[in-house]
């Protein structure tokens, strides 16, 4: 989870963006920066900006202004389809998926748009619907819905799965599209403890063997703290601190935050120490 | 000119009225009522039953018509089908209603009696006084007109406004979850609004008869035209779709004072009048972002709302069997039928090939196209105007003209990519009607009523081989449907149907996808039109209104709007039973079919997959149980081999 050091430009990077709704300000001049191959958090408290933040970096939202880039090439203006084909993946903190599919058809759907893009034209003259998947496809597809313990329900249709399950076959979606990089919106929101470890251990393994980059917005602030390279803290539309997971925990706007300004200094104190050790313990280790 | 304003402002004040009750169902129920111009029809015949036939006195037949059984009829149908529809989709609600105003105006007619006269008297007793205000004339009808119109703004501002009713109504449009939390009952306060809606209804269908005529085509352009008013207020607001509504009735009036009444112009552009209003408004909403689907309820209604709207999967249906044994029993059927009946199942299989166009656009796009029936007309004329005027030879002709009408599809798929599937549904039923004024009435297409001569190939002139060559024709077309869906262009569709945001982040794009069903499924319906015309051996424009199309959905919807044997079996259900029921059968139950197509629709808010997938998971639940399970095991599909697909 070593983010790549040097001159390579961030995967995704957001400069100075600012949205507005009406006078709501739910943007203001933020800065993030995904590098390559790291994992980077997005926390902060309900109305703090995250979705519009993801809205803004997959293309469903145009910012005000400032820039949103993809490998140092401004992509503010591209629309959404055009950048996940660059290789920007995302699921939804309410998964969007399609009813009408079964499990396996979501993630083969994903993988032709990657691998196959031709065929949704070429299958019409050339009896595609009547032709067996070809072998790599069918391991491809397998293999994903494999790793995030789909397999028992992949000739399920989507509608009435289990709300965890269709985060986890969300994830397997945006993996069927070979992505750089991928945001992931609550991915364990409506995991239990065992599936939320699960989920942890498969997406290390996906930055680790394939160098994907994630910015991870999550409720579960031990998950994030416990994966990220790198946090970012949004109050309000503001980012309002930036750093490693223990510097993070450490900072004070950051517990003015989510805790209230009458925050306990002493208590703050002892946990900074505390969290300070947990650092060096999982650095050793 | 004021006086063209003063008969413009009593059509005007019709529209109002009709567009008053359109509105407040549809902000009260989510309900957008097709059947408003069959309600009209209803209580505007059962007053001419009692005034005219029965011989009651005027004042006696007007109350018990619009105050009591327009009402009571409103009650009625909330019981049997409005209450079903809020939470279903948009297209089970659209057909649904659809259904009922195909299957209420035979019903009235089977009970009442089919009339031979459509004229009808208004509110005004006869001989009807004229006043002469001003210089200009006003007849009684037209001042009862306006008084109604008065009365209702008044009385219904004054309801909902100033008492505990008005209030009750109010907050069931805000949240129908809150107001149940109130203590107050949703389905009472619903109740009472369809009753009032049906009222008005009934007020719009006995005013408006004078002039109209007591036709369902009469009360049908009434609605349609009130339609225009809706779109113009946003689906939502009272006073702007009244304020429209007279400024349409103004317009209508006023334009004809500069054409002349004899021209084939008067009578192409008069009627579009209304259709051209709402193109317009439509358009404005679209290009400001304004004509997406509107949430109903509040924010606690969407949070505690149960999914059910039916998903189609793969795994819906039983196999290749069940439509291979239709197809051959169908092949066989020109085979051991004499003449008459074979060019009636010629005609069925014609028909059947341009509902796949349904089967196509709102089966698998989920795209609600109310003018299907328009691009299978074109296809007809523009085939016939070659093979006939220009000595193409027909199949020829018809594959020509069919790639000629394509464009014209895929601009209005362009055009409502980004509309709600409501609005979707209005521009689409707009784009037929002006069709069908502008383009179906020229001389050159209508002929006075003639159509244009089709002749058929030289080698399937009779009726056994032309519906071979047809059935030959529509499973091609068939393979190639089921070929899309089961592809990675029937995924894609799919995805695109049912999340739009989903399928962007995954690279798909919209349009294209839309574009390309929009461009098959037009392709399919113009050569449906085209082998329409063959059967007929002639095209003609009035087979081709978009009254009769929404029979065809109902008839498919019915059957199963997914299932390419459903189109087969719903264009056969079309074309042959009215007449089984002709021959066969007293003649007053020869409306029985279109009936039973028009229940079937309505059947739909029990049932959103309809009458085949039904009886399919009747026929596995019963196989299962032979088999000493409780219920069929999930099939296995797969992307490349699907299983239990129905074709």
């Amino acid at each position: 989870m070593t983010a790549l050091a040097g001159t390579t430009p961030p995967r995704i990077e957001a400069r100075g963006v600012t949205v507005r709704f009406g006078g709501l300000v739910a943007l203001d001049s933020v800065d993030l920066a995904v590098p390559q191959g790291a994992v980077v958090g997005l926390v902060g408290p309900n109305g703090a900006g995250k979705s519009t933040l993801f809205a803004v970096l997959s293309g469903l939202l145009r910012p005000g202004s400032g820039a949103v880039l993809m490998d140092g090439r401004d992509v503010t203006s591209v629309s959404a389809q055009a950048r996940a084909r660059r290789g920007l993946a995302r699921t939804f903190q309410h998964p969007e998926l399609f009813p009408g599919l079964t499990v396996r058809e979501h993630v083969v759907l994903a993988y032709r748009l990657r691998h196959a893009r031709r065929r949704i034209w070429t299958d019409l003259v050339t009896a595609g619907g009547f032709r067996r998947a070809g072998a790599e496809e069918d391991r491809r597809v397998d293999g994903i819905l494999a790793a995030l313990r789909l397999t028992p329900h992949i000739h399920l249709p989507v509608s009435g799965l289990p709300l965890g399950t269709s985060r986890l076959l969300e994830i397997a979606r945006a993996l069927a599209v070979d992505p750089h990089v991928l945001l992931l919106d609550e991915p364990s929101s409506g995991l239990d403890s065992r599936e939320t470890d699960e989920l942890a251990s498969t997406l290390s393994n996906l930055v680790a063997d394939h160098g994907v980059s994630l910015l991870l917005v999550e409720h579960d602030v031990e998950l994030v703290l416990g994966m990220s390279d790198v946090v970012h803290v949004l109050d309000f539309g503001v980012k309002i601190s930036e750093g490693t997971p223990t510097e993070v925990r450490a900072d004070p706007a950051v517990r003015a935050a989510y805790l209230g300004t009458e925050h306990n200094e002493a208590e703050a104190e002892a946990e900074k120490d505390r969290d300070k050790n947990e650092d060096e313990e999982r650095a050793s280790a | 000119m004021l006086s063209y304003v003063v008969a413009g402002l009593a059509l005007g004040a019709i529209y109002a009225i009709a567009a008053a009750s359109l509105v407040v169902t549809h902000v009260s129920s989510g309900v957008f009522n097709f059947a408003f111009g069959a309600m009209a029809f209803a209580v505007a015949r059962f007053y001419y039953f009692l005034y005219i036939e029965q011989g009651w006195p005027l004042p006696l037949a007007a109350v018990v018509a619009i105050g009591l059984f327009g009402p009571a009829l409103g009650v009625l149908l909330y019981a049997v089908l409005f209450r079903h529809l809020r939470l279903r989709s948009p297209l089970v609600k659209i057909a649904a209603t659809i259904g009922l105003s195909v299957a209420l105006p035979p019903l009235v007619n089977l009970a009442l009696g089919q009339l031979v006269n459509v004229t009808a008297p208004g509110l005004a007793p006869q001989p009807v006084a004229v006043f002469r205000p001003f210089g200009t004339v006003v007849d009684m009808n037209q001042l009862i007109t306006y008084v109604g119109l008065a009365l209702v703004l008044v009385v219904g501002t004054a309801l909902l406004r100033f008492t505990d009713t008005g209030l009750k109504v109010r907050a069931l449009v805000d949240s129908p979850a809150l107001t149940a939390m109130s203590g107050v009952s949703p389905a009472r306060v619903s109740l009472g609004v369809w009753a009032f809606s049906a009222l008005l209804a009934g007020l719009a269908g006995v005013l408006v008869a004078p002039t109209a005529g007591l036709s369902v085509e009469g009360m049908t352009f009434l609605m349609a035209a009130a339609f225009a008013a809706v779109v113009a207020a946003r689906l939502r607001s009272l006073p702007t779709a009244v304020g429209v509504a007279l400024a349409m009735g103004v317009v209508t009036s006023v334009i004809q004072r500069y054409l002349d009444p004899e021209s084939a112009l008067s009578a192409q552009i008069v009627p579009s009048v209304p259709f051209l209003f709402m193109l317009a408004f439509l358009l404005a909403h679209a290009l400001r972002g304004r004509a997406g689907d509107a949430p109903t309820g509040g924010v606690l209604d969407r949070a505690i709302r149960t999914e059910n709207t039916v998903a189609p999967t793969a795994t819906t249906g039983s196999g290749f069997v069940a439509p291979l044994v239709t197809i051959a029993v169908v092949a066989c059927l020109p085979l051991i039928l004499d003449d008459f009946w074979t060019g009636l199942v010629a005609t069925g299989i014609a028909l059947a090939t341009a509902l796949l166009s349904c089967t196509l656009v709102t089966g698998e796009g989920g795209m609600i196209w109310l003018c299907q029936i328009t691009f299978a007309g074109l296809g007809a004329l523009f085939a016939a105007d070659l093979a006939a005027n220009s000595g193409w030879p027909p199949l020829a002709a018809v594959l020509v003209s069919a790639l000629c009408v394509v464009p014209i599809g895929v601009v209005l798929g362009l055009l409502t990519i980004r509309l709600g599937n409501l609005y979707v549904a209005l521009v689409t039923l707009t784009f037929g009607l002006l069709a069908q004024n502008l383009v179906f009435m020229r001389d050159r297409f209508y002929n006075s009523g003639q159509g244009i001569y089709m002749p058929r190939p030289e080698w399937a002139l009779d009726n056994r081989s032309f519906a071979l060559l047809t059935l030959a024709v529509f499973c091609a077309l068939g393979v190639f449907v089921v070929n899309l869906r089961r592809s990675t262009a029937g995924l894609a569709v799919t995805a695109v149907r049912w999340s739009e945001t989903g399928s962007r982040t995954l690279g798909l794009g919209v349009v294209p996808v839309k574009v390309l069903v929009s461009a098959v499924a037009t392709f399919v319906a113009a050569v449906g039109g085209g082998f329409l015309a063959l059967a007929y051996q002639s095209a003609l424009p009035d087979s081709f209104s978009p009254f009769t199309g929404l029979v065809w959905l109902a008839v498919l919807v019915t059957v199963g709007a997914r299932p390419v044997v459903g189109a087969l079996v719903a264009g056969l259900a079309f074309a042959v039973l009215p007449s089984v029921f002709q021959t066969y059968l007293p003649t007053r139950w020869a409306e029985i079919p279109v009936i039973m197509f028009g229940f079937g629709a309505v059947m739909l808010a029990r049932d959103p997959e309809g009458v085949l997938a039904m009886h399919g998971r009747q026929v596995r639940a019963v196989s299962g149980w032979w088999r000493g399970r409780r219920a069929p095991a999930p099939e296995k599909s797969s992307t490349a081999t699907p299983q239990g697909e129905l074709v």
